[in-house]
C-alpha cells in the first residue's frame, strides 16, 4: 500500500505550549525549504491539475481546452470508472469494517496474554513490516487455486477452494484477507490503547459483578475510541489508494508475460481488481488521456478531502476540549 | 507503556486461572500461527526443486538452497538493492534535513500563519498520491529527470508532510521549561533545537527516520511512474513485481526472491525493534 | 548530485515559464545522416530478450559494418509502454522497436514516432517493395511514422503424434471441426482434472486474442460509417459463443486451474512445446522457439480453421507485425533514418533476421528465400501471407484502447457474466465509440 504507516494520527493537541513571541524572519527561515515544498510539489499541481482536468492532453502535443467534456465522460460514459469507483469502495467499506472488527479481536486476545507477550507481537507484526509487492507475491502463491497451500489445507477438510485470485467473485475478498494479513501495525496500536486503560476502570466496574464481554463493550471500547477513529479513518484513506496490491495480484494470477502495469492485465480477472487508482494510472500512463486522468484526480482528490475535513474537524474539536480542560 | 510491552504481568494463580491461561494463550498461539504460517510456507517454497514447487507439497523433499544463488543469476539483484538504498538513504537524509526545522517552527515557535501551514500539513498528508501523478510527472518529464529516481528523492529535501507531522508531535511533548532553560542560558532557537530538543527527542527521531526508510524501500507507485521504463533504475519493489512474468512457473525461485527481499526489513525491525513500536504506538495513541 | 542542483534551478524555471528545456517540437523537415567521419552513437530499444536480441544484434552489426562511424546501444526488454514514457520525458532512444501494431494508430497521430515521408521523398525509397496489407498496418491516416521490420503471421500449431494417437489425419479446417478434434484429444487426469487440453479457448491465454482470432472468423471491427461493428455484425456474437461453449466443455474452473499451471509464453515451459497442449494458434516465429527447446517435438503446422459459414477464408489468417520507428526528440534522427531504413529494406539484413527469428520478410525481394521457403513448418506462414484472405485490425488513435474493451467483454462474456450477449455486444460497441472521441 502507498500509505505511510499510519499516515492519519490519533486526535490530537493543536494547543501551543507559549513560545517567546518571535520576529517572522526567524520561523520563516525554519520553514523556508517546508514552504518551497509545498508551493512546488503542491499548491502548483493542485492547480495544473484542475487546469489539465479540462484540456485534452498527452505530454506531447500543447493540452486543447475541451471544457467540461472530461467531467462529462467520467460521469457518464466510462462503465469501467463505474467499475473501478465501485471496486474502490468495496474495499473502503469491507476493508475499514472488517479490518477495525478482526484487529481490535486480536489486540483484545494479546491484552490478556500474560507470557511470551512480546513474541506474539512480533509474530503478528512480521507481515506488516514486508514491502507490499513481496506480501501480494506471497498471497498469490499461496493462494493459487492449483497447487496453492490454502486449497490444498481447504482440500484435507473437504472443502473445494474457489480459484481465489483468478476468479473475479473471489479476487476482492483474497485482496481482503491479504489487507488483514498485514494489520499488524493497527493491532499494536489498539493494544499500546487497551493496554493504556487504567486498571481502576475495570476494578470498579468488577465490582459492579460485570462480566468479560460487558467490560469490554462498556470500558475497554469506550476507552480506545479515539484510536478506533484513527483505525477508521486510516482505513478508508488505505482503501481510497488501493493500488500496488491489485496491480501485482492482476498481473502475476493472470499470468501474462507482462510487466507488472502492463495494460493487458490490469484489472484481472474480469476488471474486479481495477481499483479506481488503477484506472486513472491506466488512462493517465499507458493512454496519455492525460487531461481525463486529471479529472479523475479532481473526483479522488474531492473524496479524499471530504475524509480530510471530517479528520481535522475531530482534531480541532478535540484540541477545544483539552484548551477548556 | 514498556513496561506493559515487555509483558511482565504475574502468571496464573487458582484452578480457574489455569483454564483461563491456557485458553488465551491457545488462542493467541492459533493467531499467530495463523500471522506466519504464510511466511514458513514461503520459505520452504523457496528450497524446493522446481519440480516440487509446480506440486501441492508443503515441506520439500530435498532441500536447494541454491535457489537463492540462482535468483541473483537471473537477475541485477544487487543492482536493485543499491538502486533501493540510494532511494531510501537520501530520501531519510533528505527528510531529516528538511523535516526537523520545519516541525520545531511548527512545534515551538509562535508566528502567524502556523495554524494555517498545519493544515496545509495535514492536507497534504493525507492526499492519496496518484492525485498529484499527473502535474508531478509533466513537471518532471519537462525537466527530463522521469526514468530516475530524483523525482522521489527531490521532495525530501523540501518538504515531507508526514514526517513534519510526526515530528512536530515528537517535539510537543518536551517541556517548555527545558527549552526555556537554554535560552536563558543565552541560546537562539538553532541552539535550543540542536543541543536541547535533538538530544530529548532522539527516540523519537529514530522513529520518523525508520519510518521514512521503510515507506521508500517498500514503495512501488513512485517507482513504477518515474523508473519504470529504464530498468537500470529499477528498485527492489519494481523488480520483484516483474520477477515472477520472466520466471513464471518457477515459484521456487520466485518464493526465493521474496524472502531476499524481505529479509533486510525484517533484519532492520529485529535491530530497532523498539524505535518501531514507540513510533507506531505513539502515531496512534499520543496527541 | 550536481542534477539536483540543475532540477532546483529548472524547478523555478519552470515554474516561472512553464517549460525548461521543454520536448522538442517535431519538426517537419529532415536531419542529415551524419558524415562518413562524424562519430554517432545510436541507441535502439526494442522488446526482444535473449536468443532474439542475440541476433537483432547480429543484424545492428551488419549495419555498423556499413557505417563503421555509427555504433549501435542495443537494449532488449523495452515494451511499447517504456518507450512511450521516455518519449515523454524527452529520453527517447534514437530507434524503437515495437512489437505489435496494436499502438501505430497512436503513434502516428499524437507525433510520438516522428512522420517519415520526408526521409522517404528524399531518399526516393520505393514503398511498393513492401506488400500491400504490411503497408496498411504501419501508417495511419496518411501518416507514415514506421517501417515493417518483419511480419509475423497467425496459424494453428498442431501435435502429430496427439493426432495420430486420436486417429485424426488432417487438420481441421473449421471452427467446428477444431471443437470436434479438441474434445477427441483431451486427456483429462484420474481426478477429473485436465492432464492434456486439445485447445486451450481462453481469451488472453497465449496467442488467443480477439483481434488474431477475428480474422478467421471474418468479423467486421468497424461498419461503413466508421463506427464499431461489434454490435451489427453478427460473427462477433458466432464467434464468442462458440468460445463459450468451447469453456464450458472443459468447465471454467478446471481450465483455470489448468492455464494456471502452464508455462509462460516465451520460456521453454510453454505448454505445446511441452506437450500439454494438442494444437493451438500462434505465430510462425514459434517455430524457431521450438527448433531452439523442443527439437523432438513431433507437430506441423496449417492455417488457422475458419469459421463454418465462411469457408472461402481458409488459408488466410492474420498479421501483424514488428515496426520499427524513430521517436519524438531523437537525439540522431538523421543516422536513425539510416538504421530504419537499412532495418527494413536491405534484403540482406531481413533475410538473416527472417531465418534467425523465423519471421516473414516484409519486402517482396527478401520474401524469395530459399531457406525459408524450404521449411516446411515455416511455409505454411508463408503462403498465408501470401493468401488474399490475410487480414489486420484497424489502427485507432487512441492506440489499443478498443482491443482492451472488446476482450475484456469477450472474457467477461466466456466466464459466464454477460447474460445477454446481444445487448452487451451493442454497449461494449458504443463503449468503443465514446473511447475513440475522448483519445482523439
Amino acid at each position: 500500500m502507498s500509505a505511510k504507516p499510519n499516515a492519519v494520527p490519533a486526535a490530537g493537541s493543536l494547543s501551543w505550549i507559549r513560545p517567546r513571541p518571535g520576529h517572522w524572519i526567524r520561523p520563516l527561515a525554519f520553514m523556508a525549504p517546508a514552504l518551497v515544498g509545498f508551493a512546488v510539489f503542491f499548491a502548483y499541481p493542485l492547480g495544473a491539475l484542475l487546469y489539465y482536468s479540462f484540456t485534452r492532453y498527452d505530454l506531447l502535443n500543447t493540452p486543447v481546452w475541451v471544457g467540461l467534456r472530461n467531467y462529462a465522460f467520467l460521469l457518464t460514459q466510462d462503465p469501467l470508472a463505474r467499475k473501478a469507483a465501485y471496486n474502490t469502495v468495496w474495499l473502503v467499506v469491507v476493508i475499514t469494517v472488517l479490518r477495525l472488527i478482526f484487529a481490535t479481536g486480536v489486540a483484545a486476545v494479546l491484552a490478556r496474554i500474560r507470557n511470551g507477550a512480546g513474541l506474539f507481537r512480533t509474530l503478528i507484526y512480521l507481515p506488516a513490516l514486508a514491502p507490499p509487492v513481496a506480501a501480494t507475491l506471497v498471497f498469490t502463491f499461496l493462494f493459487n487455486p492449483g497447487t496453492g497451500p490454502v486449497n490444498t489445507v481447504l482440500g484435507w477438510v473437504g472443502v473445494k477452494g474457489p480459484l481465489w485470485f483468478s476468479d473475479p467473485a473471489w479476487a476482492k475478498p483474497a485482496l481482503t484477507l491479504l489487507t488483514l494479513w498485514v494489520s499488524g501495525e493497527l493491532i499494536i496500536i489498539l493494544l499500546a490503547g487497551m493496554l493504556d486503560v487504567p486498571a481502576e476502570l475495570y476494578e470498579a466496574a468488577g465490582l459492579d459483578g460485570a462480566g468479560s464481554i460487558r467490560r469490554f463493550w462498556h470500558i475497554t471500547l469506550p476507552s480506545i475510541a479515539p484510536v478506533l477513529f484513527f483505525g477508521v479513518i486510516n482505513s478508508i484513506i488505505l482503501g481510497l489508494q488501493y493500488f500496488t496490491q491489485a496491480v501485482v495480484a492482476a498481473s502475476v494470477a493472470s499470468g501474462s508475460a507482462d510487466i507488472a502495469g502492463s495494460q493487458r492485465v490490469i484489472g484481472y480477472p474480469d476488471n474486479s481488481t481495477l481499483t479506481f487508482p488503477v484506472w486513472l494510472y491506466q488512462q493517465g500512463f499507458h493512454y496519455y488521456n492525460m487531461g481525463y486522468a486529471s479529472a479523475m484526480s479532481i473526483a479522488l482528490f474531492v473524496v479524499s478531502t471530504v475524509f480530510t475535513v471530517f479528520f481535522v474537524y475531530r482534531l480541532r474539536r478535540g484540541s477545544h476540549g483539552e484548551e477548556a480542560a | 507503556m514498556a513496561a506493559a510491552l515487555t509483558g511482565v504481568t504475574p502468571g496464573p494463580r487458582s484452578r480457574r486461572g489455569v483454564l483461563r491461561w491456557i485458553a488465551t494463550h491457545s488462542i493467541a498461539l492459533a493467531i499467530g500461527l495463523m500471522f506466519v504460517l504464510p511466511l514458513v510456507f514461503v520459505a520452504l517454497t523457496a528450497f524446493m526443486s522446481d519440480r516440487q514447487a509446480l506440486t501441492s507439497d508443503l515441506w520439500p523433499r530435498s532441500w536447494h538452497p541454491e535457489n537463492f544463488a540462482e535468483v541473483f543469476h537471473t537477475a541485477p539483484l544487487l543492482r536493485y538493492f543499491g538502486n533501493s538504498l540510494m532511494y531510501s538513504l537520501l530520501a531519510t537524509a533528505g527528510m531529516l534535513l528538511s523535516s526537523v526545522p520545519a516541525a520545531y517552527a511548527l512545534a515551538r515557535m509562535r508566528w502567524r500563519g502556523r495554524q494555517a501551514v498545519f493544515l496545509i500539513v495535514i492536507a497534504a498528508m493525507m492526499i492519496p498520491p496518484q492525485v498529484l501523478s499527473v502535474p508531478l510527472y509533466v513537471l518532471w518529464a519537462r525537466l527530463h529527470l522521469t526514468g530516475t529516481l530524483w523525482p522521489l528523492i527531490v521532495p525530501y529535501f523540501l518538504v515531507d508532510a508526514f514526517s513534519i507531522f510526526l515530528l512536530r508531535q515528537f517535539f510537543l511533548t518536551i517541556p517548555q521549561s527545558y527549552l526555556d532553560a537554554a535560552r536563558v542560558d543565552g541560546c537562539g532557537d538553532l541552539r535550543a533545537l540542536l543541543r536541547v530538543l535533538l538530544p530529548m527527542t532522539r527516540p523519537g527521531i529514530a522513529a520518523v527516520s525508520l519510518f521514512c526508510f521503510m515507506y521508500t524501500w517498500n514503495d512501488y507507485f513512485g517507482p513504477l511512474l518515474y523508473a519504470g521504463e529504464n530498468p537500470d533504475k529499477w528498485t527492489l519493489s519494481l523488480a520483484l513485481a516483474s520477477f515472477r512474468g520472466a520466471h513464471q512457473v518457477q515459484w521456487n525461485l520466485t518464493m526465493a526472491a521474496t524472502v531476499l527481499v524481505m529479509l533486510p526489513v525484517i533484519l532492520l525491525f529485529v535491530i530497532a525493534q523498539k524505535s518501531f513500536v514507540r513510533g507506531i504506538t505513539f502515531t496512534g495513541v499520543k496527541g | 548530485m550536481r542534477r539536483i542542483g540543475v532540477a532546483t534551478a529548472c524547478l523555478a524555471l519552470a515554474l516561472a515559464a512553464g517549460a525548461c528545456g521543454g520536448v522538442e517540437t517535431g519538426s517537419s523537415g529532415t536531419a542529415q545522416a551524419p558524415a562518413a567521419n562524424e562519430k554517432v552513437s545510436l541507441s535502439v530499444w526494442s522488446k526482444f530478450s535473449g536468443r532474439e536480441l542475440g541476433l537483432l544484434q547480429k543484424a545492428l552489426d551488419g549495419f555498423h559494418g556499413k557505417h563503421p562511424n555509427i555504433t549501435v546501444d542495443n537494449r532488449g526488454g523495452q515494451d511499447d509502454d517504456k518507450v512511450a514514457q521516455a518519449i515523454r520525458g524527452g529520453n527517447p532512444p534514437d530507434v524503437a522497436i515495437s512489437f505489435s501494431t496494436d499502438n501505430i494508430g497512436q503513434f502516428c497521430s499524437s507525433g510520438a514516432w516522428q512522420d517519415l515521408k520526408p526521409y522517404i521523398t528524399r531518399d526516393k525509397l520505393d514503398l511498393n517493395q513492401i506488400p500491400a496489407a504490411t503497408r496498411t498496418y504501419t501508417e495511419f491516416k496518411g501518416t507514415r511514422c514506421a517501417m515493417p521490420l518483419l511480419a509475423d503471421v497467425y496459424g494453428l500449431y498442431y501435435n502429430k503424434a496427439m493426432f495420430a494417437k486420436a486417429g485424426i489425419t488432417a487438420p481441421p479446417k473449421t471452427m467446428s471441426e477444431l471443437f470436434e478434434y479438441a474434445k477427441k484429444l483431451t486427456v483429462f487426469n484420474p481426478d477429473g482434472s485436465i492432464k492434456v487440453a486439445g485447445f486451450v479457448p481462453t481469451i488472453g491465454f497465449y496467442s488467443n486474442h480477439v483481434q488474431m482470432w477475428a480474422a478467421n472468423w471474418g468479423v467486421q471491427w468497424k461498419g461503413q460509417d466508421g463506427k464499431s461493428a461489434l454490435g451489427t455484425d453478427p460473427q462477433w456474437q458466432a464467434m464468442l459463443e462458440w468460445a463459450k461453449k468451447f469453456t464450458d466443455f472443459y468447465g471454467k474452473d478446471k481450465l483455470a486451474k489448468f492455464t494456471a499451471g502452464l508455462g509462460q509464453e516465451y520460456s521453454p515451459d510453454q505448454a505445446f512445446e511441452k506437450g500439454q497442449i494438442a494444437m493451438a494458434m500462434d505465430g510462425e516465429y514459434r517455430t524457431a522457439f521450438i527448433t531452439a527447446e523442443a527439437p523432438d517435438l513431433d507437430y506441423a503446422t496449417a492455417p488457422f480453421p475458419v469459421a463454418d459459414n465462411k469457408p472461402d477464408l481458409y488459408g488466410g489468417g492474420y498479421t501483424t507485425g514488428t515496426i520499427i520507428g524513430i521517436p519524438k526528440g531523437a537525439k540522431n534522427a538523421g543516422a536513425a533514418w539510416e538504421l530504419v531504413k537499412y532495418m527494413s529494406t536491405d534484403t540482406g539484413a531481413l533475410q538473416g533476421l527472417a531465418q534467425g527469428l523465423k519471421n516473414v520478410p516484409s519486402t517482396v525481394p527478401s520474401l524469395q528465400d530459399p531457406t525459408l521457403q524450404q521449411d516446411e513448418h515455416f511455409k505454411t506462414f508463408l503462403d498465408i501471407f501470401a493468401n488474399p484472405n490475410l487480414s489486420t485490425n484497424p489502427a485507432s488513435s487512441n492506440g489499443g484502447a478498443y482491443l482492451k474493451t472488446a476482450e475484456d467483454f469477450a472474457t467477461s462474456y466466456q466466464s459466464g457474466g454477460v447474460p445477454d450477449l446481444k445487448a452487451g455486444l451493442a454497449k461494449t460497441a458504443a463503449q468503443i465509440d465514446a473511447d475513440a472521441q475522448l483519445g482523439g
